[in-house]
């Protein structure tokens, strides 16, 4: 029995289709972040899994009971708010035993449920003060803790750790990962950050524009995205796209052109729908392209000028200028790639370098966007 | 901020302004301060024609003791309290309800009941007084402290549902989420989340409640009759016909009328502003 | 049983909340004031049965003399009236200055909003008294007379409105304080770079911020102009000779006075629809306000 289930979720607001016939199956136990642009649905989902907002049509199944029709503290579900939703007038034990009060348990029973909670999440010297005498990353456990003490079935996540700085939100990551590994409960967490997604999930859910666009493990969507949508919004920075035309199809692959770039065959490819002379498009992760020299028969290879180089460190990035090359739908804008280069590199702006890659790094997308390419074993290192 | 600050170290210059400004403050106040200085001369004085110069004599205590002794502006006191303070707590408790309501209950409709309550609120009183006093007359609460209290409870319900649906709305929303999710019904959420969230609209909305209130005289005049119920505002144009010579008695009678809102005003003046100012700028 | 309650109490006890006050508002307030358009159309004693008339008292109305003086003072009412959001303006900005000591100043700029209308009224009697008056005071000082304005047919609507300008303006100047207290930081700043400076500033940088404060502070004074009757009743009884009367005190008079309450809600209905248009003018304002801030 799964723990959440959506079944055919549909939801309008005023002359607004938020949700469109959403299905989703969570399993108990499961860390499952949703993560999509923004105004793509996310939050509105997770709020209708609450029962915060309600839905048109379809059916919300919470360990194989149907709740689509039952209030929000009705449903054995607890919330953490990206503001935390704090009580200002409540110290922090009487905000963490709110739930339990509400519901008329005995006192006893609150106090050994908000001094578990406060043990787990070390707020134990916390418990007498105010939320406003806490730092942002206290407030953060208190909001978390609010949602332990009543022991619900499933943790809801809005965008928890946006009020954050950079380092807390690290740290909080990782506490977050370890409550989920301690408490073993199903959670569903909503973010736009795509390295929240990627580190904390079990499975990601991507959404876009109201619909799921593909849900698996973070290796499995970064090394095989079902479509252009997920190429480009999981990894950072974002997959270079190139706009090319398909020359030749049959069974055996596909032949694509694109101009400034020598002919590509593709083998292996899904070529169901696809004829001569559709554009297509070519994909490529930063990290899939290198600087090589010339001569290197094997790959496919342009030259280009380096328009800006960033030095992370360990690795650099550099945006280059590859016209006539074509990119669409990149951080750089037309003509302009993305190299990462797993080295400190000395390159200097204005300088003139012939970038290639593999084959097989390679991604196609067909005219309506849908990855063509074969599966790509997911790295396991 | 404009206009531009006088800097903190023109000393000199911060003064003359200061000054300057009180000048105004004394000019723009003067009708008042004559009242009060009326109120503290001798009948004979008047009398005697000295309106204006500098009193020979003071007769603070004389004149308060005349109005407490020899008039019923005790009585019109104790009545205004009667009638305004229940007035209040009954204000303070419906347009808690009602801006609760309004600011988070969306339905069909409520944009309108909100447009009733606000529009209802400009309503010059004589549009419906003529209705409204036949009803007390018909409850036979004509002529006692209820007919105005009911009154002013309706009355000011418009403009502290405005007030009270434009504070709680303005208060973080997923704090009613959250205490949605954790299963507090609406009650619950009504008396542990917005009472406890709404101490400071609800002591604005107390003193402007009771300015209105207190100050009120149309109502006085026209849902009440006799001295036993009569609040003060009523009184003192009642007492200002009967002691028409007697202008220092008047004068500490008005004085004495004046004193309980502008000492709650400069009691809670932080809220009175703050109220008044919010009820009508955040619309 | 509780399981229907607990699906259902989340509408069920919001609509419980809303009831007293929405009743209570509903019969007493808005209710009340319908009902007096239909007396409108009765002849009615106040306590007797009612008769019904038609439109004969707005046809008597039309041609009642009086009601012309009304109307002619309201309007007067609420040009004075327009002097208050300029001058509370004036006195806003006059007093926005952080000094010690000017804290106290301003609360007593705002004292006059917090007396009584009664109180005014006393206050400005005496002021006006022909005898011994502040104004005779000051006429006297320049060797003259003050004239007796409160029986005085010309003047003493006037002299009426004048006294309650007097809280108005404190009202006004409240609302342009906070506006100034709210005005953005920033464009003054980059206002005084590009050299912007006194009068310019104030009308190229302040002004513009202040409009919405600017409406709400002349919307309220109209509708106060409108409701204007405290004063009158205090002050002059509508005198002399019905000189300074205004929709509102004639409404009154006509109906607690001259027992003719029919006419009185004819009266009353007139200012209902002048009313009306004002208070639709000023919800649509606050709507399109509420609207551009979401």
């Amino acid at each position: 029995m799964s723990s959440v289930e959506l079944r055919k979720v549909d939801k309008h607001y005023a002359g607004y289709h938020a949700l469109k016939t959403v299905d989703l199956k969570i399993e108990k136990g499961e860390f499952v972040v949703m993560v999509g642009p923004s105004g793509c649905g996310k939050s509105t989902l997770l709020k209708t899994i609450a029962g915060l907002e309600t839905i048109n049509s379809g059916q919300i199944v919470i360990n194989g009971r149907d709740v689509t029709r039952e209030e929000p503290g009705d449903r054995g579900i607890a919330m953490v708010f990206q503001s935390y939703a704090l009580y200002p007038h409540m110290t922090v034990a009487e905000n963490m035993g709110f739930g339990l009060r509400m519901a008329n348990r005995p006192k006893a029973e609150i106090d050994a449920a908000v001094k578990r909670a406060a043990q787990i999440l070390r707020l134990e010297e916390q418990l007498g003060k105010r939320p406003k005498q806490l730092s942002g990353g206290q407030r953060q456990r208190v909001a978390i803790g609010r949602a332990i003490t009543r022991s619900p079935e499933v943790f809801l996540f809005d965008e928890p750790l946006s009020n954050l700085d950079a380092a807390l939100r690290t740290q909080m990551r990782v506490e977050l990962s370890g409550l989920h590994t301690q408490l073993g409960s199903t959670m569903i967490y909503v973010t736009h950050d795509q390295v929240e997604a990627m580190t904390m999930a079990d499975r990601i859910v991507i959404l876009n524009k109201g619909r799921i666009e593909q849900i698996g493990s973070p290796l499995e969507l970064y090394a095989n995205p079902a479509n252009i949508f997920v190429a480009g919004f999981l990894g950072a920075p974002r997959m270079n796209f190139i706009e090319a035309k398909a020359v030749s199809v049959d069974a055996s692959g596909v032949s694509v052109a694109a101009a400034g770039l020598p002919a590509l065959s593709l083998g292996g490819i899904d070529v169901t729908g696809l004829s001569a002379g559709d554009a297509v498009t070519i994909g490529i992760r930063p990290e899939g392209l290198r600087v090589v020299e010339a001569g290197d028969g094997v790959m496919p290879v342009f030259s280009s000028q380096v328009r800006l180089v960033e030095q992370l460190g360990r690795d650099t990035v550099l945006y280059v200028d590859a016209s006539p090359l074509q990119t669409t739908n990149s951080d750089s804008g037309t003509g302009n790639f993305t190299l990462q280069l797993n080295k400190v590199s000395t390159v200097a702006v204005g300088a003139t370098l012939r970038a290639g890659f593999e084959t097989g790094d390679a991604y196609l997308f067909g005219p309506d966007g849908r990855t063509l390419t074969p599966r790509k074993p997911v790295a396991s290192t | 901020m404009y206009p531009r600050p006088i800097p903190e170290d023109a000393r000199i210059q911060r003064a003359l302004y200061l000054g300057g400004v009180a000048l105004v403050v004394i000019l723009w106040l003067l009708p008042l301060l004559a009242v009060m200085l009326t109120s503290i001369r001798s009948n004979e004085e008047l009398m005697a024609g000295n309106y204006w110069g500098w009193p020979q004599k003071f007769s603070l205590i004389e004149n308060y003791k005349a109005v407490f002794e020899q008039t019923a502006m005790l009585r019109f006191f104790l009545n205004s309290l009667l009638i305004t303070i229940p007035s209040v707590i009954g204000v303070l408790i419906l347009s808690t309800l009602t801006g609760f309501v309004l600011s988070r209950y969306p339905f069909r409709g409520s944009n309108l009941i909100f447009a009733l309550f606000v529009g209802g609120n400009f309503l010059p009183a004589q549009i419906m007084m003529i209705p409204v006093r036949d009803l007390m007359v018909r409850l036979g609460l004509y002529d006692t402290v209820y007919a105005l209290i009911i009154f002013h409870i309706a009355f000011q319900t418009g403009f502290a549902t405005l007030f009270m649906r434009n504070f709680i709305a303005a208060l973080p929303g997923e704090l009613f989420q959250a205490a949605r999710a954790e299963g507090a019904s609406p009650f619950q959420t009504l008396r542990h989340v917005v009472v406890p969230l709404v101490r400071p609209a609800l002591a604005a909305l107390a003193i402007l409640t009771f300015t209105f209130v207190w100050n009120d005289y149309f109502w006085a005049i026209v849902l009440t009759q006799s001295d036993a119920v009569k609040p003060v505002t009523a009184g003192l144009n009642n007492l200002r016909g009967e002691w028409t010579s007697a202008w220092n008695i008047v004068s500490a009678a008005t004085i004495f009328v004046a004193l309980p809102p502008v000492v709650m005003f400069f009691m809670m003046q932080k809220h009175f502003v703050a109220g008044l100012t919010m009820g009508a700028v955040k619309g | 049983m509780s399981r229907l309650w607990r699906r259902n109490r989340h509408w069920v006890t919001p609509a419980l909340f809303l009831l007293p006050g929405l009743i209570l508002f509903g019969t007493v307030i808005l209710a009340a004031s319908i009902e007096t358009v239909w007396i409108s159309l009765h002849d009615w004693d106040g306590i007797g049965a009612k008769t019904w008339v038609g439109l004969a008292n707005y046809i008597e109305l039309a041609d009642d003399p009086q009601f012309y003086v009304s109307l002619k003072n309201n309007v007067i009412w609420l040009l004075i009236f327009m002097l208050a959001p300029p001058i509370g303006l004036a006195l806003a900005l006059i007093v926005n200055q952080q000094i010690r000591g000017m804290r106290i100043l301003k609360s007593l700029f705002f004292v006059p909003l917090v007396l009584a209308t009664v109180t005014v009224g006393v206050v400005f009697g005496w002021v006006y008294d022909p005898n011994f008056g502040l104004l005779q005071l000051l006429f006297g000082a320049f060797g003259g007379t003050a004239p007796a304005l409160l029986s005085d047919e010309t003047f003493v609507t006037f002299a009426v409105a004048a006294a309650g300008l007097w809280p108005q303006i404190a009202f006004c100047m409240i609302l342009f304080l906070a506006g100034l207290n709210s005005l953005n930081d920033d464009l003054i700043a980059a206002g005084r770079v590009d050299g912007a400076r006194g009068w310019r500033m104030l009308r190229h940088v302040v002004l513009p911020q202040l409009s919405q404060v600017g409406f709400i502070a002349i919307a309220v004074t109209v509708i106060g102009a409108l409701r204007s009757f405290d004063m009158i009743a205090v002050m002059t009884s509508g005198g002399p000779y019905g000189s300074c009367t205004v929709l509102a005190y004639q409404m009154y008079q006509e109906s607690i006075f001259s027992y003719r309450f029919g006419y009185g809600a004819a009266i009353a209905t007139v200012l209902f629809v002048i009313m009306i248009v004002f208070i639709a003018w000023y919800l649509n304002g606050l709507i399109k306000a509420e609207r551009s801030n979401a």
